[in-house]
């Protein structure tokens, strides 16, 4: 049976939470890994009272993560190859697909907490969602989805423009 | 890729999150107060003049989304605003590019622009197909891009020399090359390449009908850890050069000479001495070796899973049956055309080679049901490893071999276009036996029996001739 660890998050809301489940978090094994508390192992041995803080993440968000951590427990150990994880952003599952259905700023949270708790396969899933929401749009459409100023001068759109046109002609074009 | 510069480790624990300095876009271009640290900003109540992807997330967090663009969308980035044409042009996510896609529209300007932009980071580049490329071109992309380690300019044709004396010149770190069809490189060039790019593991100068002897052997004497050499259709390709390779790339495990038309059974002798370790080797179309060349490969490669001889039209089953002896780990075997083999051939793979998954005997007419049943009882025997089978145009087979390929079930493909001692029936019990597998086969529909004129009806005599 494996045991479970508390968690504190910065609102000081507390989740008991399995050992299998947390696992993913590198951030949150490396302190278990400190404190002793190994696979398998008691959590009391470290103590009933040992909560773990995590200042970084708000109650909300850790909840988020927690159930995007319990759904994906069972995963295989993903390889770090750096040949075939390379720019494909069309493998997202249906359940992480539905789970990100949020707006900007929670996904945003989702990514700050997963980069802070490393969990690689939910930093992934949420920029390969954010990268989703980048592709095929024409630069003005890319502002307006996220809000971002157009903060060039006319002189300088036009060089940044000329710059990067390269790419445009091709894309018109069919495939 | 995105591993590679492994964010999750630069920013792990509290003091890099809560460090202004990694906020770089906090402030920059907003001019909005950012309070204190991202996790805090709740999107909502901020301003909404700059978005919250700038303000809430770190440069290294933005860098790895943008690392799952395309070049497209990634240069499109680069117009949205200065902050993301700052980070468009940040290097690390410009270790790997590939420019295939964009091929003619690809000229100087382009490459010159992408090697600033990547500088030291760029590891990959595939050029293939960008025909305008010129030497200068790629004499500033060596310049800049030091670190280089795979490079594609398959049908770059304009290139020389140059190019070669550039990469030979900046580009030491470079272990894969492709020169595939740029057939004005010559010795000269290659020698030069082979002086700097000493860590060449793979190469392929396929259609470089200049490169003989001489660059061949400066080559296999520098780059002595080959391991993958690749020189379809290159006629000044003999037995010389498989002498240089052998003798000094012991390492080598991937050789294809198809169409090196010239080639006799003493170079495949040369090269196979000390290649103890060839895994992959074509030698399709290379009509001149005999069963000379099989024995050789037979008697040194004992690691060899990949055969090609398809065309070869001198082989037979002597040297057949000396190989699958030997070379127990053999997967694919293509021996089209080969058109002396017989059923000991199938017999001997049967008997020997229990790994085979691909094999190729098209046109090999003296093929029978003796041979294919034997291949079927032992592949059938063994639970299978036997996925792909090509007997087309092998007209001494007929039902009874389909009864026992019916056995066979991890086939995934079975070719008989033109087997014509092969009925329809037969066919149609092998597709209902294996129902997974792809039965590739044609019957032309029966001649017609010509028609009885018809009596016209309604339709006056001359408009019929109109």
């Amino acid at each position: 049976m494996a045991g479970k660890v508390r968690l504190s998050s910065n609102d000081n809301e507390v989740f008991d939470v399995d050992l299998d489940v947390i696992k993913l978090s590198g951030t949150v094994k490396n302190m278990l890994d400190d404190l002793g508390v190994g696979e398998g192992g008691d959590a009391s041995a470290g103590g009933d009272d040992e909560i773990i803080p995590l200042p970084m993440v708000t109650g909300a968000i850790l909840k988020k993560v927690l159930v995007w951590a319990e759904f994906h427990k069972n995963d295989p150990v993903t390889r770090d190859s750096d040949d075939d994880t390379s720019k494909r952003t069309d493998d997202i599952g249906q359940w992480d697909s539905e789970f990100l259905k949020v707006d900007q700023g929670t996904l945003f949270e989702l990514i700050l907490a997963a980069n802070y708790l490393d969990m690689k396969g939910l930093l992934d899933v949420c920029c390969k969602t954010v990268a989703n929401m980048i592709k095929g749009k024409s630069p003005e459409e890319i502002r307006r989805t996220f809000n971002i100023r157009n903060d060039f001068t006319p002189e300088e759109e036009e060089a940044v423009r000329k710059e990067n046109e390269w790419c445009e002609d091709r894309d018109q074009t069919p495939r | 890729m995105p591993n590679s510069w492994g964010v999750t480790k630069k920013l792990r624990g509290l003091n890099s999150v809560q460090d202004e300095e990694s906020h770089p876009l906090n402030n920059t271009d907003s001019g909005v107060k950012s309070n204190g640290h991202a996790m805090e900003a709740d999107g909502n109540s901020l301003d909404h003049d700059t978005g919250q992807i700038n303000r809430m997330l770190p440069k290294e967090i933005i860098l790895r989304i943008f690392s799952f663009l395309d070049l497209v969308a990634l240069c499109r980035c680069a117009t949205v605003c200065k902050a993301w044409n700052g980070l468009a042009h940040d290097g690390s996510i410009w270790q790997d590019v590939d420019l295939f896609e964009f091929q003619r529209d690809v000229e100087g300007a382009v490459i010159e622009n992408i090697a600033r932009r990547c500088g030291l980071f760029l590891k990959r580049l595939n050029l293939r197909g960008c025909q305008h490329l010129s030497d200068e071109a790629l004499k500033t992309f060596a310049f800049y891009c030091r670190n280089i380690e795979v490079l594609v300019l398959q049908e770059c044709r304009k290139l020389t020399d140059e190019t070669c004396r550039a990469l030979s010149k900046h580009s030491p770190r470079l272990r894969k090359l492709n020169i595939d069809s740029c057939a004005l490189i010559t010795d000269k060039g290659l020698a030069v390449l082979a002086d700097g790019c000493t860590h060449l593991e793979t190469i392929n100068i396929s259609w470089c009908e200049r490169i003989s002897e001489q660059g061949i052997t400066s080559l296999a004497t520098r780059c002595t850890q080959l391991k993958t050499f690749t020189a379809k259709g290159c006629p000044n390709i003999k037995d010389e050069c498989l002498r240089a390779l052998g003798e000094n790339c012991i390492e080598l495990e991937s050789v294809n000479l198809n169409s090196c038309a010239d080639i006799t059974d003493q170079g495949i002798k040369f090269l196979a001495k000390n290649c103890y370790i060839l895994e992959h080797i074509s030698l399709a179309h290379c009509p001149r070796l005999t069963d000379d060349s099989l024995v050789a490969l037979a008697h040194s490669c004992p690691k060899l899973k990949t055969l090609e001889v398809a065309g070869c039209t001198e082989m037979g089953d002597e040297g057949f049956s000396a190989l699958c002896r030997a070379c127990r780990f053999l997967q694919y075997l293509d021996m089209e055309e080969c058109a002396h083999i017989s059923d000991n051939t199938l017999i001997s793979i049967a008997e020997f080679c229990h790994s085979v998954e691909r094999l190729c005997l098209s046109h090999c007419e003296l093929i029978s049901d003796e041979g294919v049943q034997a291949l079927a009882q032992g592949a059938a025997a063994r639970g299978g490893t036997l996925k792909v089978l090509e007997v087309d145009n092998c007209p001494s087979i007929s039902d009874a071999s389909l009864t026992a390929l019916a056995t066979v079930t991890s086939l995934q493909r079975i070719d008989l276009y033109d087997c014509q001692g092969v009925t329809k029936p037969a066919v149609r019990q092998l597709k209902a036996k294996l129902p997974h597998a792809k039965v590739l086969y044609y019957f032309p529909p029966p001649t017609p029996p010509v028609a009885a004129p018809t009596p016209r009806q309604r339709i006056c005599r001359c408009c019929v001739i109109l």
